[in-house]
């Protein structure tokens, strides 16, 4: 007779690799009633099936994009690429943008990884801590002489997206209520801040240098190095106007800095 | 506990011996505004691992309103692996947090050589396996801090050479283990019809006092070739076969707290109230009796 753990990883290679014949033996059929390739084919059905509803539920536009013949390829494709590691079903999308973008690069669906890593920007902020972020107020009460020190970062519940694709504008039209949109794919590219607020989803358009300036504070540079930078990759951007669109919107965290004596 | 908790929380309430259900995604915003006429809710724990958000701050309200149960679906308990620390500490952060009066896992496995496949598998009923299903849930017990009840699963084979029947494993492993016991009546109906043994015999096996919990919900029909399978899929109302085996249940337990469980195509709250309502008339008479 196996031992547990022989048993327990002889079982989990039958359901996975999808051939049973080899651990037919340690099942007891019983007289009447299904075979043991059938029964185990029962799990091998629930583990698929689960992972396939679970990611059509974490990513309910791509889903909708690809309708649910596709998806359940897509999903069985990468369930073998990327089996769950967690026993919390959340974690299993965190590879599915970067395996898109493989499986799509150099084809006209190359922008279903962009859709994938929103709704997965989506999904993380939506359990991320939900505590207030960097307000105007606290930033009026920092000594001016020492704001290039101030470090920032990323609210938790706050994700940056860059793609060359109308990405925010497949996602709006892709949800439940949504009328049917026609959208050019080469409409252009966006710059998004995703942030789950009290009233739940946001998704908000950044001008080059609110992304520039995001982006370098959440990389860690101090605000003086960090607006050195957005000077850098958007001459044109108004700096101050850049950090205070980026506090309207709830995207940072204050870190550190010296509050005004 | 060796945090205060991040909010104030009324002091847990014990879940009373009535009906609750099942807290799912689709009813997060209906049920603080609508306060339903329940005893009590259950969550998966795993639901809400996430730090924040709203499927949190809706646990924090129907947490303010109503008794809860938190329910663990994915720890792998019955594994040879070793336990993943992670998880182990989102649930204990869970509890610190919400401080649930029950919480429970499962009679079961899911994952192996860090390989999770996210399904409640069924042990073989050996001594050995008895044996580290009692270390782990004693290992369980001990890290958390308190007693967990175990649930018994639906199962669609059974292992060769079993050295005892399920009945026997389960009164066994709350025996040694210390833990109690939360039976899934329709779990026993749907492995009865599978593996052709008498749920009701099974019923009369359970220590008397261990069994804090009775869950109940739908399963379906699976036609494979000539032959037929019971599936637990929690997307159907509980059958009449189940009912009358929970009333069962009831003689032989007293009134125990009942969850009616629906996880696929979950309906209308209404739905599921109504149904938490017939388990009440089943528990009314059964206190009746005892009063």
């Amino acid at each position: 007779m196996l031992s547990l753990p022989e048993l327990q990883q002889r079982f989990a290679a039958a359901i996975r690799d999808g051939d049973g014949a080899a651990f037919a033996g340690e099942i007891d059929a019983g007289a009447n009633g299904p075979s043991a390739l059938d029964r185990l084919a029962v799990y091998r059905n629930n583990w698929r099936e689960g992972f396939r509803n679970a990611l059509a539920s974490g990513f309910p536009v791509l889903a909708r994009l690809v309708g649910p013949d596709y998806f359940r390829q897509l999903a069985l494709e990468f369930l073998a690429a990327h089996p769950s590691r967690s026993g919390d079903l959340e974690h299993i999308g965190a590879p599915l943008p970067a395996f898109l973008e493989r499986r799509f690069a150099d084809s006209a669906y190359v922008y279903l990884g962009d859709v994938a890593t929103l709704e997965w920007a989506c999904q993380q902020v939506l359990a991320a801590a939900d505590h207030a972020a960097a307000t105007a107020d606290a930033l009026r009460a920092v000594d001016p002489a020492a704001y290039g020190a101030l470090r920032f970062g990323l609210h938790p519940a706050a994700r940056l997206l860059a793609s060359s694709f109308p990405v925010s504008r497949i996602w709006h039209s892709n949800q439940p209520s949504a009328e049917v949109e026609s959208i050019d794919l080469t409409s252009g590219g966006e710059q998004l801040l995703v942030r789950c607020g009290a009233a739940g989803l946001e998704l908000h358009h950044l001008r080059p240098g609110e992304f520039a300036l995001a982006q370098a504070l959440a990389e860690g540079s101090d605000l003086g190095d960090a607006l050195a930078a957005t000077h850098d990759a958007a001459p044109d951007a108004d700096l101050a106007s850049a950090l205070h669109r980026l506090i309207a919107v709830g995207a940072l965290d204050l870190i550190c800095g010296s509050l005004r004596p | 506990m060796s945090f205060p908790p991040a909010i104030r929380l009324r002091a847990p309430r014990p879940v009373p011996a009535c009906a609750g259900i099942g807290l799912r995604a689709r009813h997060h915003a209906e049920i603080p505004a609508s306060l339903p006429a329940i005893g009590w809710f259950e969550a998966h724990s795993e639901n809400y691992f996430g730090r924040g958000g709203p499927a949190r701050r809706a646990l924090a309200q129907v947490r303010e309103r109503y008794p809860l149960s938190l329910h663990g679906v994915g720890l792998s308990l019955g594994s040879t692996d070793r336990f993943d620390l992670g998880h182990l500490q989102q649930l204990q952060c869970l509890i610190r947090d919400f401080e649930p009066t029950l919480v429970s896992e499962h009679l079961s496995w899911g994952s192996i050589g860090g390989q999770h496949f996210n399904d409640l598998w069924p042990l073989p009923y050996t001594g050995e396996a008895l044996r580290h299903m009692t270390r782990r849930v004693a290992e369980l017990q001990d890290f958390l801090g308190r007693q967990i009840l175990i649930e018994n699963v639906s199962s669609y084979l059974t292992f060769t050479g079993p050295e005892m029947t399920e009945w026997e494993f389960v009164a066994q492993l709350a025996q040694a283990s210390g833990c109690a016991l939360l039976l899934d009546v329709n779990n026993i109906y749907v492995s009865a019809m599978n593996h052709g043994f008498d749920a009701r015999r099974y019923l009369a096996s359970v220590p008397v006092g261990t069994v804090r919990e009775i869950h109940l919900a739908g399963h379906s029909i699976q036609k494979l070739g000539e032959q037929e399978i019971r599936i637990d899929t929690h997307g159907t109302p509980v059958c009449e076969a189940v009912w009358d085996l929970y009333q069962c249940a009831l003689q032989r337990f007293g009134p125990v707290p009942t969850l009616i469980e629906w996880d696929t195509d979950v309906p209308e709250l209404a739905v599921l109230v109504a149904e938490a309502h017939r388990a009440d008339r089943y528990l009314e008479r059964h206190h009746a009796i005892a009063a």
